[in-house]
């Protein structure tokens, strides 16, 4: 009696997870992928920006291909555990994930080699989006732009989504372009920097802008700058950091990776699923509720902006001797 | 009379028979994952969310909402009867909810937990309607250095709850304050003690040390034990609390109830510190305090009540700011943002229906939790009736599973067996693992609180004492630790001057 309601309860979660054990016989890169099922494995925890993106794309893709898209949280280091998992998994597309591209651009510049991830281990399938980090001073401060900032002589507490970040480079740079004294405060995540800007215990943060788009409409937060290269749909009446005369472009920008090898037809089937659901009007609605600028470009593509991002932060750090680990 | 017209247009919402079908779905799913360790309410709702898609707004939240404080009921039962905490919040429980299972007054515990748990919700409720707002910008005011302030004190707190000796539980405190600096400094990116190994980058997980050290490490103890003595099966003596049992701990669950309430409004880690803060009231006003830790009825209703208290208020920063304090209020963040209805600081005026169905749902939600709890303790009390043969391998599967569900990693179940070896060598040389788990879980907020406090302060840890409160907690901190030190002063002082007078 009660083993069997303790095995329902253990069935009842099983099905929960969906961890149902559906076997994935994969065939090599014929036309009949896919068979079974497609796990897309996710870097972070639930909740999260990559998470509810990944989340959005298996559904589309699940219902275009016709098979369940289960989604597999496996959060540590960044991503990177997941991306070491991933580059380690068979290269027949059943094992897919979105990454970050601050886990190739930026982290390696902050945490020692053998942590860092390679975008070369990987199969690139094609390009989602841009997410924007906007620098915030709280409502009651006087500042509105980088220059009141400079103008107010003191030296500025800047809070950050982490070591490692986009926001933690963006802010870095600004202000030492800008030749402002500042400390770096580091948080963990967006929401606990979001909260110590809103009681001043911070002098700004910067943050990603799906994250802080609410305060900002409510004016609770004041938006100095974008970190975009052009203004964003979302902000439109925010500078950028270049228009004030600062060389700070940084983004975070999610990809659709697989296993490095994995057969083209594969892929090209992937990609095409990907893009019928992007093209979809849920999605795009997805992509305006969670303030993310559709860039959904080919491998190619992907790799040019990835390469790009990881040679000019490179340079711009050795350029301005920040270093992000203050080691 | 205005301010109350929503409330009771809420009430309307949730009245709806949709609504309270919803409501009672999301209660039931989250009392059956908080029964099973690993499985959070975060992981559950991230799994329904695309169920909700099609579901009207106000329905769709106040099912996850459901699932979100069903599980806090859930959590007690693992505590109480397999010593198996599912979540940070629910450890101060096991020291006593345990020991009562064992005395055969499992039933007590868990009748008491379930109308603790119920009381500390409401209360929570109604503080939520009436203050929510006003609650949210004093939270504002709680930056790094109040929750290095408060940690601090909560760190001190643990080496009093423990019921072994005071050395022992500051040696196992210590302990898991070392195990806390495990990971990737999240200041310089460092790693430290990770042994290269990217599993550890982000530390140890709190499910893994929890279910090793208070579950295996039990099941390997009684193994043991069973070797040499042939236990009496635990026996049933009560199903239900006694009139005299709820008199007992009518005022742990009122002082739990505040407790909770104020300490869950503060993002991070809020309700794992109220329901240990809890536990310390209740046993430093007890007249017997040894009674603790060996099945003082108190010692359960205090923190039950606490952290579903802290688990309702929890929900005021992602109502009233649109900030998510936690993994599982992100999702219900996302979950609104799907349903077109941004959360932050305009969605009680702009969208006063949803807010308040909400808010008032969980009056609900919580009845109903109370109804099912009390036919379901007198069923889940009978697990115990299994023989241990049976039962420990099957908990030991079902700690496996959980474990493994959390973060998906095989690395953490070989973790929870390293950890269940600890347990059961502390539990042979008479330590504690209270102490342990509840200093590596608030040694990571106060390593980075005061790292954080200090970049702000410049560097300087006067600034500690220059904000009103956390100069306040260090104050009244210091007091409490010299206070035995000048008492003992005092009497030495006294009897000096009796010594002088005799001679």
């Amino acid at each position: 009696m009660r083993l069997i309601q303790v095995v329902s309860v253990t069935a009842a979660v099983a099905l929960l997870t969906g961890c149902g054990g559906v076997k994935t016989t994969a065939t090599g890169g014929d036309g009949e992928f896919p068979t079974g099922n497609i796990q897309m494995s996710v870097g972070a925890s639930p909740g999260g920006s990559t998470d509810l993106i990944t989340r959005a794309i298996a559904e589309g893709v699940g219902k275009e291909l016709g098979v369940s898209v289960p989604v597999v949280n496996k959060p540590g280091a960044n991503g990177a555990l997941n991306a070491k998992e991933l580059q380690s998994a068979k290269p027949d597309g059943y094992k897919i994930a979105v990454q970050n591209a601050s886990l190739f651009t930026i982290t390696p510049l902050a945490v020692s080699a053998n942590e860092a991830v390679k975008l070369d281990d990987f199969d690139l399938i094609g390009g989602i989006s841009q997410d924007d980090y906007v620098l915030l001073a709280p409502a009651a401060s006087a500042v509105k732009s980088i220059a009141d900032l400079k103008k107010s002589g003191k030296n500025i507490k800047y809070g950050t989504t982490g070591v490692g970040t986009g926001a933690q480079l963006a802010s870095a740079l600004a202000f030492k372009q800008a030749a402002i004294p500042a400390t770096d405060v580091p948080f963990d995540g967006g929401a606990p920097a979001l909260t110590a800007l809103l009681g001043s215990q911070v002098d700004v943060a910067t943050i990603q802008v799906g994250d802080s788009i609410a305060q900002i409409k409510a004016k609770k937060v004041v938006p100095l700058a974008v970190f975009s290269a052009e203004r964003i749909k979302f902000l439109p009446e925010v500078p950028t950091a270049k228009e004030q005369g600062y060389d700070v472009v940084v983004s975070q920008y999610r990809f659709l990776t697989a296993p490095k090898g994995t057969p083209e037809p594969v892929k090209a089937k992937l990609l095409d699923a990907a893009k019928k659901t992007f093209a979809t009007e849920a999605y795009k609605k997805f992509n305006d509720d969670h303030c993310l600028t559709p860039i959904e470009g080919s491998p190619d593509e992907v790799r040019k902006i990835l390469d790009e991002y990881a040679t000019k932060y490179k340079a711009q750090l050795d350029q301005y001797q920040i270093s992000l680990g203050k080691k | 009379m205005d301010f109350l017209n929503p409330v009771i247009d809420g009430f309307g919402v949730v009245l709806q028979p949709t609504n309270l079908l919803y409501c009672l779905i999301g209660v039931v799913i989250g009392m059956l994952i908080g029964v099973l360790p690993g499985l959070g309410p975060a992981a559950t709702i991230a799994i329904l969310l695309p169920v909700t898609y099609g579901v009207e707004p106000v329905s769709a939240i106040i099912m996850l909402a459901g699932i979100f404080y069903g599980a806090q009921y859930g959590g007690t039962i693992t505590s109480v009867l397999l010593r198996l905490p599912g979540e940070a919040s629910s450890v101060v429980t096991v020291f006593d909810g345990y020991a009562l299972a064992k005395q055969g007054k499992a039933g007590t515990a868990l009748g008491v937990a379930a109308i603790g748990s119920f009381i500390g919700g409401t209360v929570s409720i109604i503080g939520l309607t009436l203050l929510a707002p006003v609650v949210a910008e004093v939270a504002l005011d709680f930056g790094p250095p109040e929750y290095a302030a408060l940690s601090l004190f909560g760190v001190l707190l643990v080496a009093t709850v423990g019921n072994g000796g005071r050395t022992k539980s500051v040696i196992a405190a210590g302990l898991g304050l070392l195990l806390a600096t495990v990971g990737r400094d999240t200041f310089t990116g460092a790693s430290r003690f990770t042994f290269d190994t990217l599993n550890l980058a982000d530390g140890i997980d709190f499910v893994p040390i929890a279910m090793g050290l208070f579950g295996l490490g039990e099941i390997l103890h009684n193994l043991e034990e069973r070797h040499r003595t042939v236990p009496a099966p635990a026996k049933i003596t009560n199903v239900w609390p006694s009139r005299a049992d709820l008199r007992q701990s009518s005022g742990a669950i009122g002082r739990g109830s505040v407790i909770g309430f104020v300490l869950g409004v503060l993002p991070g880690g809020g309700a794992t510190l109220s329901s240990l803060v809890a536990y310390a009231v209740e046993k430093r006003r007890a007249k017997h305090p040894e009674r603790f830790g060996k099945g003082a009825i108190e010692g359960v209703a205090a923190p039950e009540t606490a952290n579903n208290a802290a688990a309702t208020s929890s929900f005021i920063p992602l109502l009233t700011l649109g900030i998510p304090a936690n993994a599982t209020m992100a999702l219900m963040f996302g979950a609104l943002l799907i349903q077109g209805i941004p959360p932050g600081p305009q969605l009680v005026s702009e969208h006063p229906d949803l807010f308040w169905g909400v808010v008032n749902s969980m009056y609900i939600g919580n009845i109903l939790l109370l109804i099912m709890s009390i036919p379901m303790v007198g069923l889940f009390v009978k697990i115990l009736r299994v023989r241990p043969a049976i039962l420990a391998p099957i908990t030991v599967l079902i700690t496996l599973l959980g474990v493994y569900t959390v973060n998906n990693q095989v690395f953490d179940i070989f973790l929870v067996i390293v950890f269940g070896v600890l347990g059961y060598l502390m539990k042979k040389f008479g330590f504690e693992p209270g102490p342990l788990v509840l200093a590596f879980v608030l040694g990571s907020v106060m390593e980075t609180a005061v790292r954080q406090s200090l970049l702000i302060f410049g560097g300087n840890p006067a600034g500690f004492f220059t904000r009103p409160i956390s100069g306040t907690v260090l104050v009244v901190l210091i007091a409490v630790l010299a206070l035995p030190a000048i008492r003992w002063a005092m009497r030495r002082r006294s009897v000096e001057s009796r010594d002088e007078e005799l001679v």
